[in-house]
């Protein structure tokens, strides 16, 4: 403690750090650091010390959260129509989010929205677009329920996607995308409108995530033309085939996006 | 809103202030969610108008003190209190030739004895006014402010560590 100055106590500095000094004390500190320069260093040393603070720990505002510290998602279940306005934007919101972590990482910026990929349709009131906005909330928001193991060999897919869908209890087995780079990691059932949904969840070496959604349809439809669906830096490409809807979510460009769906397309006509 | 809802507002900054009180990136989060779920189980307790956040600070002091004093028990320089700080704990090692180095922050803070570590961060960290950090800790102004001059100057002399040793002892 300095008493080379009585009128000036640690508590007076700490507070002139700290700016909750009125403007009169303020001077009196400062003319007090004039005189003495060991009081001036201290000041110095404890403003560098809340700097540091801030260098040091401020980063973790910055982090993405983890899981664990965030809020449960109100209700489990899949984003119908009726209530998917209050998520509009929220895909989008939430890649960005994540995506701001993981792009920071190999040092580049999100690509900006893909414009060559095929016609983009306007969002129209029926429910395939429902369904397809739904399918990339689905896409950003949820977990798998069932994993795939560890253990599981690569070449052993088919076993992978046979056993999955058994642990879910789904006859809808997940299509196989190894030929494009994509394994299947994991699924988890939601409830729709029309019965339970499937959703499957791949990854590729890249770290590229990857959604096929499979909802049961009300009607049979005649097998529709894909569409685009677009949340963001989310791409959905869904259609209608016989009592399924389909929708294939990623981050992707379409273009690449839409082989993908051709893919999903040929295995779900082969074995439905 | 919900009180539960405006609790992850939060989030960031409870996060952020557990990490430089902890330090261990694990035990941190783990410190964040034990005060979300108190949060959450007597968020009825919360008084509609007054503060969330400090609210939230207040529980996680709470937990975290009864940490250390878990911990106190199993290790003897491990203290909630100002008053056993051991002086041998101001030496850092003397490979350190910067003053004031942001590297070694995580390390001066962790031998701050707990107590002095909650009010320097509060106060330099979280930006809390003495008579809010007074409130959150449960401690009078008096103690808040001595809690802060010995932690600053406690950690003034940690960081510069070795290279001024005799200059930068303790001053009392």
């Amino acid at each position: 403690m300095s008493d080379r100055n009585p009128t000036i106590g640690d508590d007076d500095l700490h507070a002139y750090v700290d700016g909750t000094l009125s403007g009169e004390r303020r001077r009196d500190v400062e003319d007090a650091m004039e005189r003495d320069p060991g009081l001036a260093a201290r000041a110095s040393d404890y403003f560098a010390l809340n700097d540091m603070f801030h260098q040091r720990y401020d980063r973790i505002l910055r982090e993405p959260v983890p899981p664990s510290l965030r809020a449960p998602e109100p209700k489990r279940r899949w984003p119908s129509a009726a209530n998917a306005s209050r998520f509009a934007g929220l895909a989008a919101a939430l890649v960005v989010g994540i995506g701001i972590g993981a792009f920071m990482q190999n040092g580049r910026l999100p690509a900006p929205l893909d414009t060559d990929g095929g016609a983009t349709r306007t969002v129209s009131a029926d429910g395939g677009a429902g369904f397809a906005r739904a399918a990339a909330i689905a896409h950003v928001v949820y977990m798998p329920t069932v994993l795939r193991p560890a253990n599981a060999d690569a070449d052993r897919e088919a076993d992978m996607t046979r056993w999955i869908a058994g642990q879910l209890g789904t006859e809808r087995h997940a299509p196989m995308l190894t030929e494009r780079g994509f394994a299947l990691t994991g699924g988890r059932m939601l409830p729709g409108e029309n019965g339970t949904i499937v959703e499957y969840m791949y990854r590729n070496a890249d770290g590229e995530r990857l959604t096929v959604c499979i909802a049961p349809r009300k009607t049979e439809a005649a097998t529709t033309a894909f569409r685009l669906y677009e949340d963001g830096p989310v791409k959905v490409y869904y259609w209608a085939d016989g009592r399924f809807s389909y929708a294939v979510s990623a981050g992707m460009a379409p273009a690449r996006l839409l082989r993908v769906s051709h893919d999903v397309y040929a295995q779900a006509t082969g074995t439905s | 809103m919900d009180v539960r809802e405006q609790l992850y507002e939060h989030v960031p900054r409870l996060r952020r202030y557990a990490r430089a009180l902890v330090s261990n990136r694990e035990l941190a989060d783990d410190l964040v969610q034990d005060t979300l779920e108190r949060a959450l189980s007597r968020h009825t307790q919360f008084k509609a108008g007054t503060d969330l956040r400090a609210w939230l600070f207040t529980i996680m002091h709470n937990l975290f003190v009864n940490q250390v004093r878990k911990a106190s028990a199993r290790s003897a320089h491990v203290s909630i209190d100002d008053d056993d700080f051991e002086a041998a704990d101001v030496a850092v090692p003397a490979t350190q030739t910067n003053p004031l180095e942001v590297r070694d922050l995580d390390y001066a803070l962790q031998r701050l004895p707990a107590g002095q570590r909650e009010v320097v961060l509060l106060v330099g960290l979280e930006e809390m006014s003495y008579t809010d950090v007074a409130i959150a800790l449960d401690i009078p102004i008096g103690t808040v402010m001595s809690r802060l001059s010995r932690g600053r100057e406690r950690l003034r002399a940690l960081m510069a560590g070795t290279r001024q040793d005799a200059k930068l002892k303790v001053v009392r």
